[in-house]
């Protein structure tokens, strides 16, 4: 804990740095935004089965998560802007589903989804609402699975060997609508809409398979601010 | 060039951020149960039988389990010589279960008479053969068996239980209950000895009539021959070419008839004679199908009602609070019947259902202390669909025959049929490998985190 703490006051000391570097400025090309808010991730589960050796139809579902986040912006040009976030892992509940429904919670795992923006903002600066749109690259991080003494019973009873699992993480792309409103000249609020793709597989040390559809949809309420 | 890099600087601060705290790799998590179980007591049949039969001879041949005998992990993982119940005990951490009674009933000269000893801190009183009520079970001395299996039944395995434990139970233990396979074995059995007898009969009166046919007197012929036929069968270690070869040496020597004695003669006259002992076995066990079906069914029926009650009766009733029940799984589906005519399977299957029914029923609505595990779903469906289980086979024994026959008591991964069998579905005609009595554990276990007892 400590060392990510020292790390986020690293960044957010650059980040800092950067924006009074830039000076103040209209909300146009070469500015910096930062917002503060957060985003709450709900995987759109399809989940494959478990492979061999299960209960046929063995499925699984994923919870969602809710965490804060710090958003960076900076206008390239009056509408082209990129975008970064920085923010703490997603703790998502997986449970039973399918052949195994109402087995409840069988395992967590953390997903850290890292994704830079390129954003096209409708309407001029000074627009009180300006819709955007934007494109990301992604790479979805996974890590800190976790499986539990239920997720160790239907696959492996009994052997005194935990049954643990890991996820794939993957590069994949996400699209994002928001629309942002400026309270003042410098304080604005938006609201963003993301949605990745994202199809990976979970391997368990039972040498057991299953392939997950995620796809989840973000939505972020962020108050921001532009230096 | 900079907003580059500012993205950079984020993207690395995130993925810093998510690897800060510590021991990101995957791990089992907490392995704590939702509850804690004091002791596993189980009541059943050869299902749930740890070791009851485990003496003399049968220990000697390193069996006692009704499955693939012995630790043999060192061959094949799956190989393990456990049952389900010892899965769900290291689960649950409790300590491996261990047969409450040891000893068996049989033929002293080959080692199947031992003095029954019981064990007051062992809580499992399931034995193989073991009926609801009726104390003759499959394997009992008393059906004709030469291993002696004490079949002690699921009423008096409770009692004895009860007796041992001032007549209450905590309710903290964890009581499994699985029955209803020695009934149906019984009366299968019953079935089989209907058919082999008369197959045998026909059998012997068609070869001697037929061996008979070409003599100067046919009568007197039929007559000798039928008399070398009868001796042989008498004799301990005959076996079927055994029988034929004395029928045609008799045969051979009846005045005109030497002829019969060549192969080309006699091969047809005993294939005919075989076909006649068969079709009149499967006609002795079509008439006494037809003639006991509705019977057997109602007694079936009436098993698992009376199974249900002594679940309410004497389990809940006396303070047990986690009861797992498991209905009788498809025996129908087993080798044991889909070696056997259509009409037989279907009899099997109109007297699993009676047994399950009543069971079901007698068992009543849902409550809280009665787990209500469906085994017999589950194992119609790993025969039509094995894939998934991750087995390899479903028709056909791993065991090959033993000097007990075909039951896999003392089958061990030394005498498996060839090839790899640790993904069998059975042992034997009806008896799990380790390999499905886990997937049964898992099952059961799956149930039980349904339940809320996990």
């Amino acid at each position: 804990m400590k060392v990510r703490f020292n790390s986020m006051i690293k960044v957010l000391g650059v980040a800092a740095a950067l924006a009074f570097a830039q000076g103040a400025a209209a909300q146009s090309a070469g500015q910096l935004t930062a917002k503060f808010g957060v985003n709450q991730i709900t995987p759109k589960v399809e989940s494959g089965d478990i492979s061999a050796p299960a209960l046929p139809g063995t499925k699984a579902d994923v919870g969602r998560d809710m965490q804060p986040v710090l958003i960076f912006a900076y206008g390239l040009t009056d509408n082209i802007s990129v975008e970064a976030a920085l923010g703490t892992p997603y703790k998502h509940k997986l449970y039973g589903a399918g052949a195994i429904e109402g087995t409840g919670l069988l395992g967590t795992a953390e997903a850290l989804p890292a994704i830079a923006f390129l954003q096209y903002r409708f309407f001029q600066p000074t627009a009180t609402f300006r819709p955007f749109v934007g494109i990301g690259a992604t790479y979805a991080y996974f890590m800190k699975e976790r499986g539990s003494a239920r997720m160790t019973a239907i696959t492996n009873p009994g052997s005194g060997v935990p049954t643990t699992f890991s996820i794939d993480s993957k590069f994949t792309y996400t699209a994002q609508v928001g629309v942002a409103m400026n309270l003042s000249e410098k304080w604005f609020a938006d609201v963003t809409v993301n949605k990745t793709r994202l199809r990976t597989d979970v391997n368990f040390s039972t040498g057991q398979t299953q392939a997950m559809k995620l796809d989840p949809v973000s939505v972020v309420l962020a108050v921001g601010y532009k230096f | 060039m900079r907003h580059t890099k500012l993205a950079l600087a984020v993207l690395t601060a995130a993925v810093l951020t998510a690897c800060g705290g510590g021991g990101t790799s995957p791990n089992g998590g907490d392995q704590t149960n939702k509850l804690t179980f004091t002791n596993q007591v189980s009541f059943g049949d050869s299902l749930s039988d740890v070791g009851t039969y485990r003496v003399g001879a049968v220990a000697a041949a390193g069996g006692g389990k009704f499955t693939i005998n012995g630790d043999s992990t060192a061959k094949n993982e799956d190989l393990n010589g456990k049952i389900w119940l010892d899965f769900m005990a290291a689960q649950l951490n409790l300590p491996a279960p261990c047969a409450a009674q040891t000893g068996l009933q049989g033929d002293a000269s080959r080692g199947f008479s031992v003095p029954i000893v019981t064990y007051a801190n062992c809580y499992n009183y399931a034995q193989g053969g073991a009926r609801v009520t009726n104390p003759i079970g499959p394997g009992n001395a008393q059906a004709g068996s030469p291993i002696g299996e004490t079949t002690v039944p699921l009423v008096t395995q409770v009692s004895n239980h009860l007796a041992k434990v001032n007549g209450k139970f905590t309710g903290t233990e964890l009581v499994t209950v699985v029955a209803g396979g020695g009934d149906i074995l019984f009366q299968l059995g019953t079935l089989t000895q209907v058919g082999t007898t008369a197959g045998a009969q026909a059998f012997g009166t068609a070869l001697a009539t037929r061996l008979a046919a070409g003599a100067t007197d046919p009568r007197a012929a039929a007559q000798a021959i039928g008399i070398a036929i009868a001796t042989e069968n008498a004799r301990p270690g005959k076996t079927d070419q055994s029988v034929v070869q004395a029928a045609v040496g008799a045969a051979a020597r009846q005045p005109g008839n030497q002829a019969v004695a060549q192969p080309a003669v006699y091969g047809p006259i005993v294939a005919a004679a075989q076909l006649d002992g068969t079709t009149a076995g499967n006609n002795a066990v079509a008439a006494y199908t037809t003639a006991n079906a509705a019977r057997l069914v109602t007694e079936m029926g009436t098993a698992g009602a009376q199974m249900a009650a002594l679940v309410k009766n004497e389990l809940i009733a006396k303070g047990a609070k986690y009861v797992i029940v498991g209905n009788l799984p498809d025996v129908a589906s087993t080798p044991a019947a889909k070696t056997r005519p259509v009409a037989i399977q279907q009899l099997a299957t109109a007297m699993i259902s009676a047994f399950n029914t009543q069971l079901k029923n007698g068992l009543g609505a849902d409550d809280a202390r009665i787990l209500y595990t469906d085994l017999y779903t589950v194992s119609n469906d790993q025969v039509k669909n094995p894939g998934p289980y991750g087995l390899t086979n479903t028709s056909t024994p791993a065991c090959a025959a033993n000097a007990l026959g075909t039951t896999s008591l003392i089958c061990t991964a030394n005498n498996t049929v060839a090839g790899d069998v640790s993904r069998y579905m059975f042992a034997d005609e009806t008896h799990p490998t380790p390999f499905e009595y886990d997937l049964i554990a898992r099952y059961v276990l799956k149930d039980m985190a349904v339940k809320g007892w996990l």
